[in-house]
């Protein structure tokens, strides 16, 4: 469904992505893992179009939408969580998961007419986090901030969920609540592309794996095959294995 | 109720109606000090309407608001070309324009200032002040509203959920300006009079600084800002009346208030009205209920 | 000969201007604030010189000598300034650790212009008043133009003090220091600098620029009232943009364009409308060419 070819950015005279070819098939859950600075949140933003390319294509669904404005991009059905928790702080809960599904509303709609603040209301319910509705973000826990986001980008009905690293901050409570929120979604039809850490998070969820080391693909398969893969184990560990 | 104390409402209304004006703008994270230029669009063509037009004020009004909306929307474009404090630079400049154009139109009175004998009483100022007030109450509830405030947050997110940022910050000046034209008609009706001298720089600056010490992350902000900026310098001053022990405030009173601004802003400087204290407001109510 | 003499009047009244666009200028470069209690520390100076260097039944009318006078007026502003210092941007700082990102510093020194300006007109009334300096009335006459030397004097003390400032930006310890707070102010503290004696010291400059500016002012036009302030403001914030905004040396020259475009503007057309110009010119430029004529140096985050 997602189709990267040759793809490269480049900051300054820093290459970041190097010529990153991988394919993400619809429906997947693949998991885009890597070392601190391999480039995993440039290549998000590349597809959110928050970048522009510098060489290469990303194809969704066939269509090329590098030249596409990011404005464009959720409603081709990309949808996204960010690093550092992203939430509009002013807003409340509810608004935040309704800015998901803005795209799809008419703009002079009662944003507060029933049918979307149920909507919001029950999305939020199904992820657990039914005690937050009316509160204004910034002052709510961070686990609970980072569960929200999540929830916000499914309002979106989104085909293609970017989520970069979802479970960081996470206590195992809440981590263990987000991978079934995340694997209802997935059963859903949801394709995952999942930008973390966390590698039991990973192998929990995942059922592809792309390994990403100084913007190169290092490695694309199944959790077990990266385990073994000795260019892995040399970018990670350090040694030969 | 006294004359003086209709005055001072009137006052009160006309400052709100007036702090929307910069407020819509702002919750948009649009900084505007140029509210004199609005204002006067919407007096000066109000009054000419009904002074040299003899146009009755149900038709004044709203043309005000019309015309001054329109040239919003015109010089919204360029103006959205700046950010931050160039933005804040260029709507002062913009109002300077507008008062030195208005300055040399002497069919309008030019630096004498522009007279009317229409009189808008305060039942009718109260009812336009209070449809203003519904009117940017049931806009921060629609989509528009929320796509605003999105962009206020964080204006890349807002993007890639599909806000049209570009159309949300056009609507929101455009509509300030507007709101600030009704605002400036109301004020040529109820003094029968304005000019650009009075209506300048030191006008722009107390319109923003009330609207900023009020808070904008929610509709009631403006409304506890002009209260503020409209009460606390006339509550001063009958407080000198009524104890001739501290007389010393009359004449002082602007700096009390200026002292006053500063103490406030330090104890809350997101403005007197947040989104946090709204919530506890209507959790306290809700809260009662499910109890 | 017309037209060089309005060129030096123009000189002569961008000089004044100049001096309070480099204090503009530099508190938005270093600290991205735009400060607007500058004017009023501009007033404050000279009202108080003319109330020292007068004799007369007004408060503090003693009548001493004027460059004493002059030096308690810059003294006054400067303390003024350190008071603003202190409760707006280290407050901000204190209590935030970023002065940029709320309205805090740029209300309250709306505030802070209220309180001066009042104070101003509690003490001494809203007349507009003489101001006979001794050398007030000579002029130089070169080449049959008019130069008056006061106003010659703040020209030419404008380019030496923006000299000046511009080593002690580049050279000094401090002016490093200051440079390091306006590019990052975490980590200019990481490296340790002292944030809380630095930032004052913008604060001292901008107040005496502005300070001095007055008594030029004063001196030159010979009238003071509580509201120069708000006619040099305007001038003054268009002579930071034309210049690009937090270049020192950008704002002189914006601040004498716009004296120059003043004076013609008023010749040429009349006083009423000399504002469509310079604020026509200013929006011009913000919009086409934001960064000044001579570009900005780079200012930090935030909204205000």
């Amino acid at each position: 469904m997602l189709e990267f070819e040759n793809v490269s950015k480049s900051f300054g005279g820093l290459k970041v992505i190097d010529q990153v070819s991988f394919t993400v098939r619809r429906g997947s859950r693949t998991a885009l893992i890597g070392p601190n600075g391999a480039g995993k949140t440039t290549l998000f933003n590349l597809i959110s179009g928050v970048y522009p390319l510098d060489a290469g294509a990303i194809n969704l669904e066939g269509e090329d939408i590098a030249a596409m404005a990011p404005r464009l991009r959720i409603a081709r059905g990309i949808a996204r969580s960010f690093q550092n928790v992203r939430l509009m702080p002013h807003l409340s809960t509810v608004e935040n998961v309704m800015l998901g599904e803005h795209w799809r509303a008419s703009p002079l709609a009662l944003a507060q007419g029933r049918r979307a603040a149920q909507a919001a209301r029950a999305a939020l319910d199904a992820a657990g986090l039914s005690d937050y509705p009316g509160q204004v973000v910034s002052n709510l826990p961070y686990g609970v901030q980072k569960r929200i986001e999540v929830v916000r980008a499914l309002a979106a009905k989104p085909k293609l969920l970017l989520l970069d690293e979802p479970a960081a901050g996470l206590n195992p409570a809440e981590g263990e609540a987000l991978g079934v929120l995340l694997e209802r979604a997935s059963a859903g039809g949801i394709t995952l592309l999942v930008v973390e850490h966390n590698m039991h998070f990973v192998r929990r969820l995942c059922d592809r794996v792309v390994v990403l080391n100084f913007g190169r693909k290092l490695f694309e398969g199944t959790p077990d095959e990266v385990h073994r893969d000795p260019a892995v184990r040399e970018a990670y560990l350090g040694v030969a294995a | 109720m006294s004359g003086y104390a209709s005055g001072v409402l009137a006052q009160l209304a006309i400052n709100i109606v007036i702090a929307y004006s910069v407020f819509l703008p702002a919750a948009a994270g649009l900084l505007n000090l140029g509210a004199a230029g609005f204002v006067l669009i919407g007096g000066y063509a109000a009054g000419a309407l009904t002074a040299k037009l003899g146009a009755p004020l149900a038709v004044a009004i709203p043309a005000a608001g019309l015309a001054a909306g329109a040239i919003a929307f015109l010089v919204s474009f360029p103006i959205l070309r700046t950010r931050g404090v160039y933005m804040v630079l260029a709507t002062f400049a913009f109002a300077e324009v507008v008062g030195g154009i208005l300055l040399n139109i002497p069919a309008l009175g030019g630096a004498a200032g522009l007279s009317v004998s229409a009189y808008a009483g305060l039942p009718l100022v109260l009812g336009v002040t209070a449809a203003v007030v519904a009117f940017v109450a049931w806009l921060l509830a629609t989509r528009l509203g929320l796509a605003m405030r999105a962009v206020h947050d964080d204006e890349n997110v807002a993007l890639l959920f599909g806000c049209h940022l570009r159309l949300v910050q056009v609507a929101a000046f455009t509509l300030g300006g507007a709101l600030g034209g009704v605002g400036g008609a109301l004020l040529v009706h109820q003094f029968n009079f304005i000019d650009v001298q009075t209506t300048g720089i030191v006008f722009s600056i107390f319109v923003l600084l009330y609207v900023l010490m009020g808070g904008t992350q929610t509709a009631w902000g403006p409304i506890a800002g002009a209260l503020f900026f409209t009460l606390v310098p006339e509550g001063l001053r009958r407080v000198a009346e009524l104890a001739p022990a501290l007389k010393f405030l009359e004449g002082s009173r602007y700096i009390v208030f200026g002292a006053a601004v500063v103490l406030v802003m330090m104890w809350r400087p997101e403005g007197l009205v947040t989104r946090t204290l709204m919530d506890r407001f209507y959790g306290f109510f809700v809260r009662r209920n499910h109890a | 000969m017309q037209t060089l003499q309005q060129i030096v009047n123009g000189l002569m009244l961008g000089g004044i201007l100049s001096f309070v666009a480099v204090g503009f200028t530099l508190t938005i470069g270093m600290l991205n604030f735009l400060n607007f209690t500058i004017p009023a520390l501009f007033m404050l100076a000279a009202m108080t010189m003319w109330a020292l260097g007068t004799a007369g039944a007004h408060p503090f009318g003693v009548g001493m000598n004027w460059i004493a006078a002059a030096a308690i007026g810059i003294a006054v502003a400067v303390a003024a300034s350190l008071l603003i210092e202190r409760f707006t941007y280290r407050y901000m700082k204190a209590r935030y650790g970023d002065a940029t990102e709320h309205a805090l510093p740029l209300v309250s020194s709306l505030g802070f212009l209220l309180i001066f300006e009042h104070l101003v007109i509690t003490l001494w009334g809203t007349e507009a008043q003489r101001v006979d300096l001794p050398f007030a009335d000579t002029d130089l006459r070169l080449a049959g133009l008019v130069v008056g030397i006061p106003q010659l004097v703040s020209l030419l003390l404008s380019f030496v003090l923006v000299w000046l400032l511009s080593t002690l930006l580049v050279h000094t310890r401090t002016g490093r220091a200051l440079r390091a707070i306006a590019e990052n102010p975490d980590a200019a503290t990481l490296m340790g600098v002292e944030v809380n004696r630095i930032v004052p010291v913008v604060f001292v400059i901008a107040g005496s620029l502005a300070a001095l500016a007055g008594i030029l002012y004063a001196a030159s036009y010979r009238t003071v009232s509580p509201y120069i302030g708000d006619g040099v403001a305007a001038d003054a914030i268009a002579g930071m943009v034309l210049g690009g905004l937090g270049n020192v040396w950008g704002a002189i020259a914006g601040g004498l364009l716009v004296g120059m475009v003043k004076v013609f503007a008023i010749s040429s057309f009349g006083a009423e409308i000399e504002k469509i110009p310079v604020w026509g010119l200013l929006l011009a430029i913000l919009i086409f060419r934001p960064t000044g004529i001579f570009g900005h140096t780079k200012i930090g985050k935030g909204k205000f």
